[in-house]
């Protein structure tokens, strides 16, 4: 039941119809449905795990109250130890035995051994949320929560269940322990968003898939022109496939009067990497942040910017390998590292997270700039792509080969111009509201852009591109994660 | 050490880290209002800190920071 997919467009309604009418007295009923939506949400995708889901979602509540209780600070780390142990040891039984098992295999010279073991969806995401709540409660920064329905919903809350955001208990837990209101306003706003979502997934995401798979598939036969579209139609098929599902999720959990955190803020509109890791995946990003740099980067304070770089390439290797267990991943995020080590020695962070802002257009530097990075992002993007390291570095040289500077071949030459004019489109789009949360989002006075029947004419366009101009159905890449 | 003066020890260690004077010491002022103080430079500046004062912090109480004022109240509580 993917939110671009028939079923759920049969299971939302009935669940928004039961909750804002049958089940609106109070915040237990409302909690009530969510959980049960949530639960079965889940188990029609993977029946198999959705006790597991629920155990370990009570587990980290009953442990986050001894954790809050401790009457001493060993008893309150040791129990915070056990936590962390267990959800790690969760996390790494499922995505990555089989890859340490043969990857020890290989070191002691034998041939590599699977287990197959099955990957529970969305396991990166809540085991994420849950090692943030018992680290934030040993922290002292939030309470512990004390409702065992509201945290298992907060856990499972079926929009952000598969593939986030990494939601903050304190963000969401207060929401979510007040009764909601019907709030117009917010429903519409989701509406918006969720619209976006769905055009950037299934216009620009399943579009650019096809072409890139099939540069991808077939490299060998291909110039490095050709490469160098793949890997641009790959860059912004992985954005458009993960914001437009964050856009959807965000969209769809405002429906139900909830905010979650924006998970994208034009990430391509940077001008640095640390810029540009402010803007992608933020719920990620800001996790990785908090519970992993942090830590490091304390620890080795005394090594002043040597320090600095190894917390920050031991947390970017992290990311790589949160995506899934792959050397690719490996590779993905020790080159992200290694972009923060200019930064890092001349001591230049970004000035501004918003580029150009207020202006209408960047200026030359600033447009070299994102060029640059957008450039840097999208090679480092090849070797996410391919399936083993060393196609990931043949995909590099036939790239950068001779017949680099030759016209690149395109085999269907109507749906790329198509995709290319939908990818210029939302350029365009969300450069103008780069500002903003989402790219529908407009204020309630018209802007200079948005006036109402313009805003309408948007609304009616991505509908009708929505329906005449969607792709093959691809999966959602960060379900897999 | 009286608080106004560590306010300002404060102060030129900032200016010392981040190569700027742009920002304006007060309890309320939190790291993203100042320039170039974000996750990269904090623990520069939160090392310069404990150099100059001969004092170290935990993580736990970091963690705990809202603003400046609470800083210079943690420096305070260490001296």
């Amino acid at each position: 039941m993917l939110f671009n997919s028939f079923e759920f467009a049969v299971f939302l309604p009935i669940v928004l119809i039961l909750y804002w009418i049958a089940f609106s007295r109070s915040a237990r009923s409302q909690n009530i449905l969510l959980l049960i939506a949530s639960l079965f949400f889940y188990g029609c995708f993977d029946l198999h795990f959705l006790a597991l889901l629920i155990f370990i979602a009570l587990f980290n509540f009953k442990i986050g109250l001894v954790i809050a209780k401790g009457k001493t600070e060993k008893r309150k780390k040791m129990f915070l130890w056990i936590a962390l142990l267990f959800n790690i040891g969760i996390l790494g039984y499922f995505k990555y035995f089989d890859f340490f098992y043969s990857a020890f295999l290989k070191i002691l010279g034998e041939s590599a051994h699977s287990f197959h073991i099955l990957l529970p969806l969305g396991i990166s995401f809540f085991i994420f949320q849950l090692i943030g709540y018992v680290v934030d409660i040993y922290n002292e920064e939030i309470e512990p929560c004390y409702s065992p329905l509201n945290f298992v919903t907060y856990i499972a809350f079926f929009p952000k269940l598969f593939a986030g955001p990494i939601e903050r208990a304190q963000n969401f837990l207060p929401q979510i322990e007040k009764k909601r209101d019907f709030n117009y306003a917010i429903i519409a706003d989701g509406l918006r968003q969720f619209l976006w979502g769905l055009f950037t997934k299934v216009v620009i995401a399943d579009n650019s898939a096809a072409i890139a798979n099939n540069i991808f598939d077939n490299y060998s036969i291909y110039s490095g022109s050709t490469l160098l579209l793949g890997a641009f139609f790959y860059a912004f098929q992985v954005y458009c496939d993960f914001s437009g599902y964050s856009n959807m999720a965000i969209g769809v959990s405002k429906l139900f009067g909830i905010e979650l955190m924006q998970n994208f803020a034009t990430p391509f509109f940077s001008t640095n990497i640390g810029d540009y890791w402010k803007k992608w995946h933020i719920s990620l990003s800001s996790w990785m942040m908090n519970y992993v740099f942090t830590p490091l980067s304390f620890t080795f304070r005394k090594l002043k910017k040597t320090g600095l770089i190894i917390s920050i390439i031991t947390t970017f290797v992290i990311v790589g390998l949160w995506h899934g267990a792959n050397w690719t991943f490996i590779v993905f995020g020790l080159l992200h590292g290694f972009y923060f080590i200019p930064l890092i020695l001349k001591n230049s962070m970004s000035k501004s997270s918003i580029v150009a802002q207020g202006k209408s257009l960047p200026s030359i530097k600033e447009f070299l700039q994102m060029l640059c990075l957008f450039t840097l992002v999208m090679l480092t993007m090849i070797v996410f792509r391919t399936e083993t390291v060393s196609l990931g570095i043949k995909y590099f040289i036939k790239l950068f080969s001779r017949d680099f500077f030759t016209a690149p071949v395109i085999s269907d030459k109507l749906k790329t111009f198509i995709t290319l004019f939908f990818i210029v489109f939302l350029i365009v789009v969300e450069w103008i509201q780069r500002e903003k949360q989402h790219a529908l989002q407009f204020e309630k006075v018209s802007s200079v852009y948005f006036s109402k029947p313009v805003r309408w004419s948007i609304y009616c366009l991505l509908i009708l591109f929505v329906f005449c101009f969607k792709g093959n159905e691809q999966d959602f890449i960060y379900f897999k994660f | 050490m009286e608080r106004n003066e560590i306010i300002e020890r404060v102060k030129n260690i900032l200016i010392s880290v981040l190569n700027h004077n742009r920002f304006e010491m007060k309890d309320e002022l939190s790291a993203p209002e100042v320039e170039g103080w974000d996750s990269l430079s904090h623990m520069a500046i939160i090392s310069a800190i404990e150099e100059h004062f001969k004092v170290t912090f935990k993580l736990k109480e970091l963690n705990k920071l809202k603003n400046m004022g609470t800083l210079i109240e943690l420096i305070q509580s260490k001296l």
